[in-house]
């Protein structure tokens, strides 16, 4: 594997993640997670009473305010809370409080490149602390093309404004980390195999969107072991949160 | 409307009663004192001018910028000063989104008073050219989770980042020395803002019938305290600014009492600051040096890695290289290790001797400045925790070696040190603070394999 990137790592080196979960105490569910010096902060409050106004108040609401570290809001922030939103969505079990609004805050603290998977770890760390019924977790990765065509994980900053298209992919938790079966089993295949989300920007050719979501797909397994073994080693010492 | 009357939280009765008639026999509900504060951490990012500051359950997060504007035109040679506050929706369910409400305006006329009316930060040396260039600093404030007291918390991140922010150095060129070049940090190191005095706010809850006075309220307190007042004071015992808007009346003589003591505290208040920051200076200092390091840095970690490709087995050598500065750090050579470990000792012994000076060759790249780095000044367990990493890097080592996977080593071995809840982010300042350190060869090389996967931003100007 050639190390042509500039921290040093290999195409297919993550940067060091670290997850903590109970950070705030009002919240009622609250995680940090960081990826090398990219660092997010989520906070959940909810279920509370009432949906928005064009919500369907058969189904639960899911509101997500982002927060920029410096700055007015504008576009870019938008988009990024629809996109959480959605995903979100997605991964909730929406028709378990029907007519409540749960909302999901967070706050970029820094951000040296794949910001949003970040936040969409962050925000999923936090709906587990907080306790909001899921159906399964995200892993959230960035794949970027390089200049010589081959696909690399989990870019700085610098190699982000440098790279020619990139893209966020969103994968399920993989049900195998949680049920210790070893390799992937055939009955979870049609699970595990989804994508929730997938956001790219620039212009890169279709071989290698495929094989971006190949690459991104083996690395969630990764990711899930980190996230199970992160929620599993906090559980014990949780302290309830104040109302 | 009923909703949201629903989600806020109301006060019972029995919780007002109990803080009123508990203060009467001078205690409060969290078992302080009237005019004790609460416990205070001061924390820092890694890059200048972020800080991160918990007063008991109260957590705000400061960060400054600057850039380069034309000045007012009634101040010319001056720079600005702006502070913006964001009442998160997450410190508090009752906050709202969108435009600050008048709490949060309040707080940032407070702290903008306490540091623009009395001069604490030097306007005048933000000047570049005058009637043209100025420095624009602007401080904003996140409040993250409300506990009470978002004034004091605002008021000392404010400060703190203040403290650690350093702008980058311009100077004058081009024709008729009227182009404005700024210099990233690498070229030339960045400068201080100048501080003339800390200005320190205290906030004083008047609670009960009888207005009993306590210092530092929490929310509780707040949402039963009949009036509040905030007073600035700084070290030298000027009075910068004082604040009573509204709520009930109290006698001068009160008043009076409450600035003797926001001297006091404001004192007490100020060494733990400049505590605080000189701890983290001390790591980050000589800002020069350290960028030098940086990329002297970078540089190594190539000629390393690229050495790791050469050998055989470079899984095996990562870990034992990693498990070796983890042991060194917790300065238990050998006799005490745990079993699983000493086989990592005996493999780490046939290791090249060519990899141990490659390494050896970095590590002594990084070293310049003082070497007495106390491990234990941000009052983390080191030693403890330095041994339980190294026993978990151990067993995890082992059961990792047969599958010799390069990706996977980032993420295993960076989750060990959040496998404590409580330790973590000292452990994530440490390291942070370890990198830039001038400490000993040990602790140095316990960060580096960490980093060494890392980019170090290389540009880290502010100033947009």
């Amino acid at each position: 594997m050639e190390v042509d990137r500039a921290d040093g790592r290999t195409r297919n080196q993550l940067r060091p993640l670290a997850c903590t979960r109970c950070t705030l105490n009002r919240a009622h569910g609250s995680a940090t997670w960081s990826q090398g010096e990219t660092k997010v902060l989520a906070a959940v409050f909810g279920p509370k009473a009432g949906t928005k106004k064009n919500e369907n108040p058969e189904k639960a609401c899911i509101e997500v305010i982002w927060k920029p570290k410096t700055g007015q809001i504008g576009k870019p922030e938008k988009e990024y809370e629809m996109i959480l939103k959605r995903t979100l969505q997605s991964i909730c079990l929406l028709t378990v409080n029907p007519n409540t609004t749960t909302s999901i805050i967070v706050q970029v603290v820094n951000d040296d490149g794949a910001l949003l998977p970040c936040a969409i770890n962050a925000a999923c760390a936090a709906l587990v602390d907080a306790g909001i019924p899921l159906k399964h977790l995200a892993v959230a990765i960035c794949c970027c093309l390089a200049d010589g065509g081959y696909v690399i994980l989990d870019p700085c900053k610098l190699e982000e404004q440098r790279t020619k298209a990139f893209a966020y992919l969103v994968f399920p938790n993989l049900l195998a980390s949680v049920h210790r079966k070893g390799s992937l089993q055939v009955e979870v295949e049609p699970v595990e195999h989804g994508i929730i989300t997938s956001v790219t920007r620039g212009v890169m050719p279709v071989e290698d969107y495929l094989r971006c979501l190949e690459r991104g797909r083996a690395v969630s397994a990764k990711l899930s072991e980190f996230l199970r073994r992160s929620m599993q080693l906090q559980a014990p010492s949780d302290s309830p949160t104040a109302g | 409307m009923e909703q949201r009357l629903a989600n806020t939280w109301q006060m019972t009765v029995n919780e007002k009663k109990f803080i009123e008639t508990a203060l009467l026999s001078d205690l409060r509900v969290d078992g302080r004192r009237p005019f004790d504060y609460r416990r205070l951490i001061i924390k820092f990012g890694r890059e200048d001018g972020l800080s991160e500051v918990q007063l008991g359950h109260t957590h705000v997060m400061g960060f400054v910028t600057s850039q380069l504007v034309q000045p007012y035109r009634d101040r010319p040679n001056e720079g600005t000063l702006a502070i913006f506050t964001e009442f998160s929706p997450m410190a508090d369910p009752s906050f709202e989104a969108g435009r600050p409400g008048e709490s949060a305006v309040e707080l940032g006329r407070i702290i903008d008073r306490g540091l623009r009316e009395s001069r604490a930060i030097d306007t005048e040396s933000l000047c570049v050219v005058a009637g043209k260039f100025v420095w624009a600093i602007r401080i904003d404030l996140h409040i993250l989770d409300n506990g009470g007291n978002l004034v004091d918390a605002a008021n000392i991140a404010a400060l703190a980042a203040l403290s650690t922010f350093r702008r980058p150095e311009c100077s004058l060129g081009g024709k008729d020395a009227q182009e404005v070049i700024v210099h990233p940090p690498e070229t030339r190191e960045p400068l201080p803002l100048i501080i003339h005095h800390l200005p320190i706010a205290v906030t004083f809850a008047f609670l009960g019938k009888d207005n009993i006075v306590v210092v530092d309220p929490t929310h509780y307190e707040e949402a039963v305290m009949g009036g509040r007042m905030t007073a600035t004071v700084n070290m030298n015992g000027d009075v910068c600014a004082i604040q009573k808007a509204g709520g009930v009346g109290v006698m001068h003589s009160v008043i009076m009492q409450c600035l003797r003591i926001a001297s006091v505290k404001a004192a007490d208040m100020t060494t733990k600051i400049k505590n605080a920051v000189s701890t983290s200076l001390y790591a980050y200092s000589p800002q020069v040096e350290s960028y030098k390091t940086e990329r002297s840095q970078r540089m190594i970690k190539r000629h390393t890695s690229t050495a790791a490709v050469d050998v055989s087995e470079p899984s095996h050598k990562e870990i034992n290289v990693l498990l070796r500065h983890h042991l060194e750090r917790s300065t238990i050579r050998s006799g005490e290790l745990i079993a699983s470990s000493s086989n990592a000792m005996e493999i780490e012994t046939q290791l090249s001797e060519q990899d141990e000076k490659q390494r050896d060759g970095g590590a002594r790249t990084f070293i310049g400045g003082p070497s007495n780095w106390d491990p234990l000044s941000k009052g983390v367990d080191s030693d403890a925790l330095k041994v339980s990493l190294a026993s978990r890097g151990a067993v995890r080592a082992n059961t990792k070696l047969e599958e010799s996977k390069i990706e996977n080593l980032d993420v295993f071995e960076q989750s060990h040190p959040l496998a404590d809840v409580n330790p973590v982010p000292p452990l994530h300042e440490v390291a942070a603070i370890d990198l830039q350190t001038k400490g000993e060869r040990t602790l140095k090389d316990a960060v580096k394999p960490k980093h060494k996967r890392k980019k170090k931003p290389s540009s880290k100007t502010d100033a947009s």
